[in-house]
C-alpha cells in the first residue's frame, strides 16, 4: 500500500483545501497519496477536476456523514 | 481549463472583488495556467506592509460585502493576500504593484506586503504582455 499523508482540511472553505493538498503533494514522492478531508462540497468537486488537469491520479472521493475523503496519488 | 496566460488587473478595493481575483488567480495558477496579477487603485491600500488580516479590508460595500466579512470573521474562509501569496509560492503566480499608484501614495517597494510582490510595472507594459493571454478586471 502506498505511503499516505492525512490532510485535515474540514472547515476551510474553497479553495483551502486544494491548496493544501497542492502543498502536500509536493512535498511527498512520486506514487505517495494525500487523503484530504474536507467539509467544502465545492472541494470536493472540484478537486477531481484539478487532478485532471494536472495529470495526478483519483484514488476516490468517499462521504463520510459531514465530510467527505479525497485520496489523490501523486503522478508526476 | 486553457493554457492561455491569464492577465488579472485587480483595481477595486471591494473585498469581495479582492478575494475572487485571489481566488481566480491562485487556482489558475496551480492548474498550470501563467497568471500575473496588476495592483492599482484601491486595491493597492489592502497590500500594505504589515497590516493584520483584519485591517486589510474596508468596511461597508452593501449587504453582500457585509454578510461575507462576517462569515469571514468566523474563520474557514482563505485570507485573499495571504491566498495569493499561496498561489505565488505553489503555483508562481506573478504579482505587480502599478507604479504610477506606487508614485501617487509615495509609497516604495518595501512599503508593500513582504515578499509577494515581484515588482512595480507601468500599464502600457502589462498590457502589452496581457496581449498574449486572457484578461479579467476586478
Amino acid at each position: 500500500m502506498s505511503e499516505r499523508t492525512l490532510i485535515d482540511a474540514r472547515g476551510a472553505f474553497c479553495p483551502g483545501p486544494l491548496m493544501e493538498l497542492i502543498a502536500a503533494l509536493k512535498a511527498i514522492e512520486i506514487g505517495e497519496e494525500v487523503e484530504v478531508l474536507s467539509s467544502d462540497k465545492g472541494s470536493a468537486d472540484d478537486i477531481p477536476e484539478w487532478v485532471a488537469k494536472v495529470g495526478h491520479e483519483m484514488v476516490g472521493v468517499e462521504e463520510k456523514g459531514d465530510h467527505w475523503s479525497v485520496v489523490v496519488r501523486r503522478a508526476k | 481549463m486553457s493554457d492561455k496566460p491569464l492577465y488579472i488587473l485587480l483595481v477595486s478595493g471591494e473585498r469581495e472583488k479582492l478575494q475572487m481575483a485571489a481566488m481566480t488567480a491562485s487556482v489558475a495558477a496551480v492548474s498550470d495556467r501563467p497568471t500575473e496579477v496588476f495592483v492599482s487603485m484601491n486595491a493597492i491600500l489592502s497590500f500594505k506592509r504589515g497590516l493584520p488580516p483584519e485591517e486589510r479590508y474596508p468596511e461597508g460595500g452593501g449587504f453582500f460585502a457585509a454578510q461575507f466579512a462576517k462569515a469571514s470573521a468566523k474563520g474557514g474562509t482563505p485570507d485573499a493576500v495571504d491566498l495569493l501569496a499561496q498561489g505565488r509560492m505553489l503555483g508562481g503566480v506573478k504579482v505587480w504593484a502599478c507604479a504610477m499608484v506606487l508614485d501617487m501614495l509615495g509609497w516604495e517597494d518595501d512599503d508593500l506586503t513582504e515578499d509577494l510582490f515581484d515588482g512595480r510595472l507601468g500599464l502600457t507594459k502589462f498590457l502589452a504582455d496581457a496581449e498574449s493571454g486572457d484578461l479579467v478586471s476586478f
